[in-house]
């Protein structure tokens, strides 16, 4: 489900069967050198996410994405997510980013790192033939997760 | 030289007449075509979107297929592409939404290796016989919606969705 208003009243009624959030996590390069290749990483990562939210629509909440600057204190800002969404009722929360530098941050369980491939540049058929085979890598982390916890 | 001479009055008279009409006409005519263009138009092919699969090749296992359309969202357009588990039964096309009667997941033939032979819902397991019955016990409460399909040149073109009739 989208972070929307007529998907959140569906939300509201389904709490019991949408279990799992997913928050893709953005940085935002602003340098002249580091721009476009910080918007290729997040036109990736939100077209990963839209098709991810299609095949598991009935199941994950698909919040918006977290961005925040190159100084961001990764640890703080982990801390803060993993607060607010521990008031939640879900069970299972992912964290979906491209951002290497998540990785040694012990604060958040279940983020998945993914290189980001730069889609800008290909033709239609080819980027989605390579968004699904990035999915595919993907579902089998969820799927393995819920039978694991449920 | 005949009787009714033309006088000066009546020639430049009929002249005028002559000219102005075909200017009016120049100028109605494209209203006119304009006006009832809407009752030309054609429709018998324009609501199948045409996939790339080869009918031929549909057996009867169901296979994915996709379809791109145009979708506006406010004043946002966006090319949207959906999927449509096509079979075969006899010689008629069928094809079943893959969009589950739950919440809205997306289901796989032969998703759950102990049911090869079902549509399976990964979000809650709910599953689905391959006529897109949904099978007590498990989530969903209807039926996989169809959509109208037909062979255009020899390749599948989905239509509308529809409620499912092979229930």
């Amino acid at each position: 489900m989208h972070f929307n208003s007529k998907d959140i009243d569906l939300y509201a009624s389904q709490k019991d069967y949408v279990d799992t959030a997913v928050v893709p996590l953005i940085e935002l390069d602003l340098t002249v050198s580091g721009m476009k290749a910080s918007a290729g990483a997040s036109e990736y990562l939100q077209s990963l996410t839209v098709i991810l939210e299609k095949q598991f629509k009935g199941r994950i909440l698909l919040l918006p994405p977290i961005s925040y600057v190159r100084a961001a204190d990764r640890t703080e800002l982990g801390e803060q997510l993993k607060k607010e969404l521990s008031e939640t009722g879900f069970k299972h929360i992912f964290y979906l980013t491209t951002d290497p530098k998540w990785r040694s941050v012990e604060e958040l369980d279940n983020v998945l790192w993914l290189p980001a491939i730069p889609t800008g540049d290909m033709d239609q058929s080819f980027k989605k033939s390579v968004m699904e085979d990035q999915l595919r890598q993907v579902l089998p982390l969820f799927t393995k997760e819920w039978t694991h916890h449920s | 030289m005949s009787n009714n001479r033309v006088s000066r009055r009546q020639f430049l008279g009929y002249t005028l007449t002559g000219v102005g009409g075909f200017m009016a006409a120049g100028m109605l005519m494209p209203m006119v075509r304009f006006a009832v263009d809407p009752i030309l138009q054609q429709h018998d092919a324009g609501d199948y979107v045409l996939t790339d699969q080869a009918a031929a090749d549909i057996t009867e296992e169901p296979v994915r297929v996709d379809f791109t359309f145009e979708q506006v969202d406010a004043w946002y357009t966006s090319e949207v592409t959906n999927s449509a588990w096509v079979y075969k039964e006899g010689d008629k096309l069928i094809a079943l939404s893959p969009v589950c009667k739950h919440l809205g997941c997306t289901v796989n033939w032969g998703g759950d290796p102990e049911q090869p032979t079902q549509f399976f819902c990964p979000c809650h397991a709910g599953r689905y016989e391959k006529n897109g019955q949904n099978i007590p016990g498990t989530p969903p409460l209807g039926p996989l919606d169809e959509y109208d399909v037909q062979e255009q040149d020899g390749f599948v073109a989905i239509g509308q969705v529809k409620p499912n009739t092979l229930v």
